[in-house]
């Protein structure tokens, strides 16, 4: 059989820029795959060249045995995708809605009505079906976006950042929907998220993109087992930082931290903790927070490409001065 | 996998014209929910239609006019201009639609991408269809005369239908390509050129100078002609066939245009 | 330099900030073609359209003696051409107050009335400009001005005061409702007015309550005395109406936009 998402050397192009650079995938049956990077890292763009809304400027892709350009019709059949922000008319209501996405992807009015209301009992929007979506939380316009994905019963599901901007709750239920639906169909889901966590959680496997690139790939567990030794994260004052570093300098290597952080890969594991303080003590430096952190996908994320995902979007606003400043 | 193969016989793209009729359905709804996105479509032709008629009250004294009611002479037209704006309304939406996304979920879908063009131009035909009733009735109500009768009727409501078509098709092909409304100014000003450069405001024999050969080669003055002459004298088909080819004229070119710019829209 | 740091450098110069204020607005309506081409489009597409399909309509009973219609409809156009230009002052004020320059001009150690004068000032002088360019454009295809330059001064000095009619009536609004698109919602407001004039055809061929509510309109009684000037040339009392029609506007204008303003300071200190 062959693989629901297959990708070879996918490049886009926007003039100068190249989104994503060379990609290399497969997605195997009935698996979740994640796909793992921060913002503009090329994981929207490559979600939309597979689901047949953007032409590859180079490269093959195939998705449910079909090729994404010359077969786009087929292709479309077989996927549900449900994308980024949502967009769903505020105008219609819920079953209005679903009976639309039925219609264009011609399926029988008897049959519709039915699997619609088992879809919106199955997000829980069976109370809200009749309501204009205008009046949904964030939370309900994705669960019913992935309703809507859903109708078709596609063999292939596409969820780019299904869960950006929900709270953690409206989060949680959402991940325990695509893991009962890909449990109880078998259903091939790829999913593109910015949070760790949830390719933690949900993905069998991940790819973690950065700059139009897969850096890393394999399953969660063994790709934090190869960065190896756990992190030993302290924080300690400023005066003391470049002390500190000096100080664990035979420890193990220095990793990326925060500010007023020291992070060092700490060979020999908790057992060495000990004559780590005792060299922090000893060169007379007070640390005011310590923790052993076994490695994450955020290490394994850092160890690839030097930056670490968690907390390193940037301050909203910029602090800039308005733009209308004139003459 | 083959195992996830359905009873709801997924492999079928949705039947074009079942497609077509839901996504027009759909965008009638949305004027129903929130009437103030038709507003103009209507008030404005019935405001042009009132100042025009008003303020040139005295162009029908010009010998040439083939009628003294300065309303029968305007209420094709702003019967036209309101079609006109209905097509445009439509492309809007969907301008507005690629803005936010939800044409991408139809674009996801496998429904046929002719289907999808096609509800557009049903719903500015159904919205031309409203604007036909209203202004018409604005007309009568302040004199227009109809000596032509109900095949005057049915010839204006033809070429009402006609330009919201064409006018539909010109404004989606733009709003393909540009992806958003500030495709706006450029879809009214072909719109304006197209329907002013015509006999909307005097016979051929009155016109002068440049515009003369303008109006004479510019096919939309012969769709006016179809729509006038119910309200001017009897409906002759050799004043109606010229127009009804320069609907089918105009509707093609302007749907190679259109199609061009939705095959931008996806690979 | 930016606006804000030269409004600094004129502290306690009320006059030079409005300066200042007025040459921003002129070049931020200058960066913005889709505001202006349009302004100068519609005008002269209509009065190319309207010469050339109603230049028959001179020869009727009842038409004052113009050889041209295009000679008929030169007022108009330029009265056209300053509503759609002016309104943008009003646009542009209330851009201002969402984007919050306007709380930082009111912050800065600016003379609250130099915020006015230098919005309506920049729309007196688009507007006047307005009048010379399409007087410009307008002769080449054959305009006629009877009476010559001291009509055209005439034309040029009622287009400066409408510009601050229409120019006040927009910021007025603007800093009534602090929404751009509320006061380009007014717009359809102005050219009801202006269609219910006789500034595209005589009132004498009019009738009925169209010809009544044409002559009662201070608009037609603006344009018909313009009319007169490009007709025989000039004369005190129908430049004195013309002059004194768009005045009446901008007086009245003037009076809510300062209003407007007081009511809006009202919630921050003096």
């Amino acid at each position: 059989m062959t693989a629901p998402i297959e990708a070879e050397g996918l490049v886009r192009r926007f003039g100068d820029l190249v989104a994503v650079d060379g990609v290399d995938l497969e997605v195997q049956p009935a698996e979740v795959f994640g796909f793992l990077g921060p913002n503009g890292a090329g994981k929207s763009t490559t979600v939309r060249m597979l689901t047949t809304l953007l032409k590859p400027t180079a490269g093959r892709a195939r998705v449910a045995g079909f090729d994404v350009v010359r077969e786009a019709g087929r292709v479309r059949r077989a996927i549900g995708v449900a994308l980024q922000d949502a967009a769903i008319d505020p105008l219609m209501t819920g079953t209005e809605l679903l009976r639309l996405q039925a219609v264009l992807h011609g399926i029988p009015r008897r049959h519709a009505d039915r699997r619609g209301a088992e879809l919106l009992e199955r997000v829980g929007l069976t109370a809200a079906a009749d309501r204009r979506v205008g009046t949904y939380s964030g939370g309900m316009r994705r669960r019913l976006d992935l309703a809507l994905s859903l109708v078709h019963e596609p063999e292939v599901l596409f969820l780019d950042e299904p869960t950006t901007g929900l709270d953690p709750m409206s989060r949680v239920a959402l991940w325990e929907e695509v893991r009962a639906l890909n449990q109880e169909r078998g259903t091939t889901v790829l999913l593109t998220t910015q949070y760790l966590e949830e390719a933690d959680q949900l993905a069998g496997r991940i790819a973690i993109i950065d700059y139009g690139r897969i850096v890393r790939q394999g399953e969660p567990r063994a790709l934090k087992s190869e960065v190896g030794a756990p992190t030993l994260l302290l924080a300690v004052d400023e005066a003391h930082h470049a002390a500190a570093v000096a100080a664990l300098a035979g420890f193990g290597e220095e990793r990326p931290a925060g500010p007023g952080e020291v992070a060092i890969g700490l060979e020999g594991g908790a057992a060495r903790v000990p004559d780590a303080v005792r060299a922090l003590d000893a060169a007379g430096i007070s640390v005011n927070h310590m923790e052993l952190n076994q490695p994450s996908l955020d290490d394994v994320f850092a160890e690839a490409t030097g930056r670490r995902l968690e907390g390193a979007e940037e301050p909203a606003g910029g602090g800039g001065t308005p733009a209308a400043t004139g003459g | 996998m083959t195992a996830a193969r359905t009873a709801f016989d997924h492999g079928v793209a949705g039947r074009p014209l079942a497609v077509a009729a839901a996504l027009a359905w759909r965008n009638l709804v949305g004027i129903r929910r929130v009437p103030a996105t038709f507003v103009p479509a209507v008030v404005m032709p019935v405001f042009f239609l009132i100042a025009f008629s008003g303020q040139y009250r005295g162009i029908v004294e010009i010998p040439g006019f083939a009628t003294d009611n300065v309303l029968s002479w305007y209420t094709p037209m702003a019967v036209l201009m309101g079609a006109s704006f209905a097509g445009v309304g439509t492309a809007f939406s969907v301008a507005r639609d690629l803005e936010t996304g939800f044409f991408d979920r139809l674009l996801l879908s496998p429904a046929a991408r002719g289907a999808i063009m096609c509800g557009s131009l049903l719903a500015g035909a159904a919205r031309g269809l409203i604007t036909f009733a209203l202004v018409t009735a604005v007309g009568l109500a302040g004199g227009a005369a109809v000596p032509g009768g109900v095949p005057g009727l049915v010839s204006l409501l033809i070429a009402a239908l006609g330009v919201a078509t064409v006018a539909g098709l010109w404004a989606l092909g733009l709003v393909y390509r540009i992806k958003s409304q500030s495709a706006g100014p450029v879809v009214q000003v072909g719109i304006f050129v197209g329907l002013f450069l015509t006999t909307a405001q005097a016979p051929l024999e009155v016109i002068t100078g440049w515009l003369h050969p303008v109006a004479r080669l510019n096919p939309v003055s012969q769709i006016l002609e179809l729509a006038r002459q119910g309200f001017l004298e009897g409906v002759a088909w050799s004043s109606t066939w010229p127009g009804l080819a320069a609907i089918g004229g105009l509707a093609a070119v302007m749907l190679v245009f259109a199609v061009r710019g939705m095959r931008t829209l996806t690979p | 330099m930016t606006t804000v740091a030269l409004l600094r450098a004129h502290r306690r110069q009320p006059l030079l900030q409005a300066l200042v204020l007025s040459r921003r607005s002129v070049v931020a309506l200058l960066r913005q073609p889709t505001v202006w081409i349009p302004s100068m489009f519609f005008p002269l597409f209509f009065t190319a359209l309207n010469s050339a399909a109603f230049q028959r309509a001179t020869n009727l009973p009842g038409f004052p003696p113009f050889d041209s219609f295009l000679d008929f409809l030169v007022p108009a156009t330029i009265l056209q051409g300053v509503i759609f230009g002016a309104i943008s002052a009003g646009t542009e004020m209330a851009t201002d107050i969402e984007n919050g320059f306007f709380d930082r001009l009111i912050s800065s150690p600016v003379s609250r009335i130099s915020i006015l004068v230098g919005r309506l000032a920049g729309a007196a002088a688009l507007g006047g400009a307005q009048a010379v360019l399409f007087v410009l454009i307008l002769l080449p295809f054959g305009a006629s001005i009877g009476g010559g330059a001291v009509t055209v001064a005439v034309l040029v000095a009622t287009a400066m005061l409408l510009g601050v009619g229409i120019g006040g009536f927009g910021v007025a609004l603007a800093l009534r409702t602090g929404s751009a698109e509320a006061v380009q919602g007014s717009f359809p407001l102005l050219f009801v007015t202006l269609f219910l004039s006789s500034a595209f055809f005589p009132r004498g061929l009019m009738t009925g309550w169209y010809q009544t509510v044409a002559g009662v309109n201070p608009v037609s009684w603006m344009i018909e005395a313009q009319r007169r000037l490009l007709l025989e040339g000039f004369a005190a009392t129908d430049a004195a109406v013309a002059v004194a029609v768009a005045a009446g506007i901008g007086v009245v204008s003037v009076g809510a936009s300062l209003l407007a303003l007081r009511r809006r300071l009202a919630e921050a200190p003096a």
